[in-house]
């Protein structure tokens, strides 16, 4: 495979060879995301099912799940996530297939990793360990928190790997960062429409936020991870825990938040399919995303509003920088995306239906999470499963159905066929009802002050328990469903195949 | 002037303050002002080679070696910027030299390499590695006053096993004389082994504890065995007292 040259090649149109092999990235990017989806629900389902106490097992095993789910649901949307972005970037500039799979090698070796520090370490204080915790009153051997550590650095560099190529792509392609982020643009609009040129697609943004702001949460998540990672192998070194806290929040907060960012660039791309209109960046749009740019990276502060020792203004910082990173970007996104399907006369197939849930999941779940960055409630409710419930609805019905609708989108544009109509009533009745049941457990249980991170629960923790366990049966049967369909989708004939 | 006349001004700079430092005989520094040093050495490195970067001629073939170099880079910097090191090189002239030499290399290779991969990678990945040296500074071997900390924070075996009795310098000073004196000084003042006067500045009373459980070699490991926890503590709190 020939080697590219960025800066020379920045314009050059991608051939069908390269798309072939770019969409061959994403595929399977996409589906060890959604792989790794899939087992850690299992994981999910064998927790809740022993909170409603339909099984039991030890507590430490229950931790040592919770950890696995925890890390492994936000690695594997990433990693779909950064499959399709890295598709969509490549259909606009020259990437190198080969650090797509530098990137991917590092993701599957820190899931290995993290993998084998819960079975068989039984490591288990979760991703936001805070520290001492993974090193001092554990009941796992040390080596598994050495594992674990090098697990997560192994994700992190994975992820400024992928970052890294972009940022250098998409500088390339528009000329400098300020051409990338649509500022010259948005201050000289005139000058672009008399050039005919082109401002950055609204994809480009998702792009470029995710790769600038993944480059700063890698630093952060990398500074402490190595710092940690000195401390296991040298308890002498100190570790000033509000720094390991700030740090590890930064990271964990960000990257949680980029896997949304990196999965609305489907609905930019997929809507339009579905629409048959296009979807144009504006003026608008480009600022949301700079807020974005800008507040996701201080908004993890919400997570240290109850740590005395951190200083207050940063506390008050925190809440105004988590409703600016939000707030704008979803009703810029989700207005536009509404006035797409508006009298467009779009069939609801499985994937604009996907898009279009998923959307209204995104409003959903951030409205959770403005509540919870509001310093009165959160004093009240962020130890609460309330705050479970905001990133589930966030990773289940936001991030999972746009991906899912990409996925669909895709496969209905390649076969020309939609799913049956009694088939997109079952998926859609499983996985929103089922979802619905799952979700409102924790609302409920966190408005009830049922704390979260608890193996067992007071109650009403397990009667809702057993409710949500049941809607995420329903749920996962709801997905398996999906899923058999997609492969059905996928092995049928291309449309211009099946038209000759 | 020449891009590459400034280049070598900048790299000339950049060494001269990477070895100033370790000719300045045995220095005792805390560990926040040996980062933000470290991390002022880091500045310098990648800046040099931005410009260096800047007047090369661009690399032919595949460009992937170079995104892993300035991926890597800023990692290695943090591992050799590891805390517990500081105070041994601070007696080690030349080891203290061949690591801010380290540093400066690891500076110049992120930017240099970044830049070498596309225009504004090596930009990014130098705020990257200042960003790693400067956090360092305030919580990577740097850690605030006990008292301040949790009152589950990090016990060590040592306190585990004797929570709730104070330590006894006193008695600390006995078996500090008995059994670390012979490398340490009678005082303190260093000898065959590492000076401990001002450790305090380093270690709190914890991380002495728990540097006397598991001590790197050459210092031998006497916990459990020669000495017990209560031992342990009491010399801990014996040598925070050296000034």
């Amino acid at each position: 495979m020939s080697a590219i040259s960025i800066e020379a090649d920045a314009f050059a149109p991608a051939t069908a060879a390269d798309l072939r092999v770019a969409r061959r990235i994403m595929w399977t990017y996409i589906s060890t995301g959604l792989a790794i989806f899939f087992l850690m629900m299992l994981l999910g389902i064998a927790m809740r099912a022993e909170q409603a106490g339909w099984v039991t097992f030890d507590p430490g095993w229950f931790y040592a799940l919770l950890s696995l789910h925890g890390v492994g649901m936000i690695t594997a949307m990433a990693i779909a996530g950064l499959g399709t972005l890295w598709y969509l970037v490549r259909r606009e500039t020259p990437l190198d297939p080969r650090i797509a799979y530098l990137a991917y090698g590092f993701f599957v070796a820190g899931a290995l990793c993290v993998i084998i520090a819960v079975f068989p370490g039984k490591f288990g204080s979760l991703w936001t360990m805070l520290y001492p915790l993974p090193f001092v009153g554990t009941y796992w051997p040390s080596w598994a928190t050495g594992v674990w550590l090098v697990g997560n650095a192994l994700v992190m560099t994975g992820f400024m790997v992928w970052c890294a190529q972009i940022l250098g792509a998409l500088i390339a392609r528009f000329g400098g960062i300020l051409g990338m982020l649509g500022i010259g643009y948005v201050f000289n609009i005139r000058g672009y429409e008399e050039a005919h040129r082109e401002p950055p697609s609204p994809q480009m943004f998702a792009a470029a936020i995710t790769a600038i702001d993944g480059i700063i949460g890698s630093t952060f998540g990398l500074a402490a991870g190595i710092g940690m990672l000195v401390h296991w192998i040298d308890p002498s070194v100190a570790i000033d825990p509000l720094w390991a806290k700030n740090l590890i929040y930064q990271f964990g907060h960000t990257f949680a938040n980029l896997t949304m960012y990196m999965a609305v660039a489907g609905v930019y791309v997929g809507l339009p399919l579905c629409t048959k209109r296009e979807y144009h960046t504006s003026k608008p749009l480009a600022i949301a995303w700079w807020g974005t740019l800008l507040f996701v990276i201080i908004a993890y502060f919400h997570h240290l509003y109850m740590d005395f020792a951190q200083a207050e203004t940063v506390q008050f910082i925190g809440e105004i920088a988590s409703y600016l990173a939000a707030i704008p970007v979803v009703v810029v996104t989700v207005f536009s995306g509404a006035m797409l399907v508006h009298r467009s006369g779009m069939r609801w197939s499985l994937g604009s239906m996907f898009l279009y849930a998923g959307m209204i999941g995104w409003v959903v779940g951030g409205t959770a999470a403005v509540l919870d960055a509001t310093i009165p409630i959160n004093l009240d409710l962020h130890n609460t499963l309330w705050v479970p419930g905001h990133f589930h609805t966030y990773l289940l019905q936001g991030v999972l159905l746009f991906t899912m609708g990409w996925v669909f989108v895709t496969l209905e544009q390649r076969s020309a066929t939609i799913t049956s109509l009694a088939m997109r009533w079952l998926i859609g009745g499983t996985i929103f009802g089922g979802a619905a049941m799952f979700l409102l457990s924790f609302y409920i249980a966190g408005a009830n002050g049922v704390p979260r991170r608890y193996a067992v629960e007071p109650a009403p923790g397990p009667e809702l328990a057993t409710v949500a366990t049941i809607g995420a049966l329903i749920l996962l049967a709801g997905i398996i469903i999906a899923a058999i369909e997609a492969l059905r989708l996928a092995r049928l004939p291309k449309a211009q195949e099946a038209a000759a | 002037m020449k891009s590459r006349t400034v280049a070598y001004i900048v790299l000339a700079v950049t060494i001269v303050f990477a070895i100033a430092p370790t000719y300045r005989g045995q220095i005792e520094l805390p560990v926040r002002v040996h980062h933000l040093l470290h991390a002022m050495v880091l500045v310098l490195a990648a800046f040099t080679g931005l410009l260096f970067a800047r007047s090369a001629a661009p690399a032919k073939g595949s460009r992937a070696f170079w995104l892993i170099v300035t991926i890597v880079a800023p990692m290695l910097a943090m591992f050799l910027m590891w805390p517990s090191n500081y105070s041994p090189l601070d007696r080690l002239p030349a080891a203290h030299t061949a690591e801010h030499l380290g540093l400066a290399l690891l500076g110049f290779l992120t930017a240099y390499a970044g830049q070498q991969y596309a225009t504004g990678v090596g930009v990014a990945m130098s705020l990257s590695l200042w960003a790693m040296a400067f956090l360092a500074a305030w919580g990577f071997g740097v850690s605030p006053p006990l008292q301040v900390q949790t009152a589950a924070a990090a016990p060590t075996a040592a306190a585990a096993a004797n929570a709730g009795t104070a330590p006894d310098p006193h008695h600390g000073q006995a078996v500090f004389s008995q059994n670390c004196a012979s490398c340490h000084g009678a005082q303190g003042q260093g000898g065959m082994g590492p000076r401990l006067i001002g450790e305090s500045s380093r270690k709190d009373l914890m991380q002495a504890e728990a540097w006397i459980e598991n001590p790197q070699p050459p210092m031998p490991k006497l916990y459990p065995g020669t000495l017990s926890a209560q031992d342990v503590r009491d010399v801990a709190a014996y040598v925070e007292t050296l000034k």
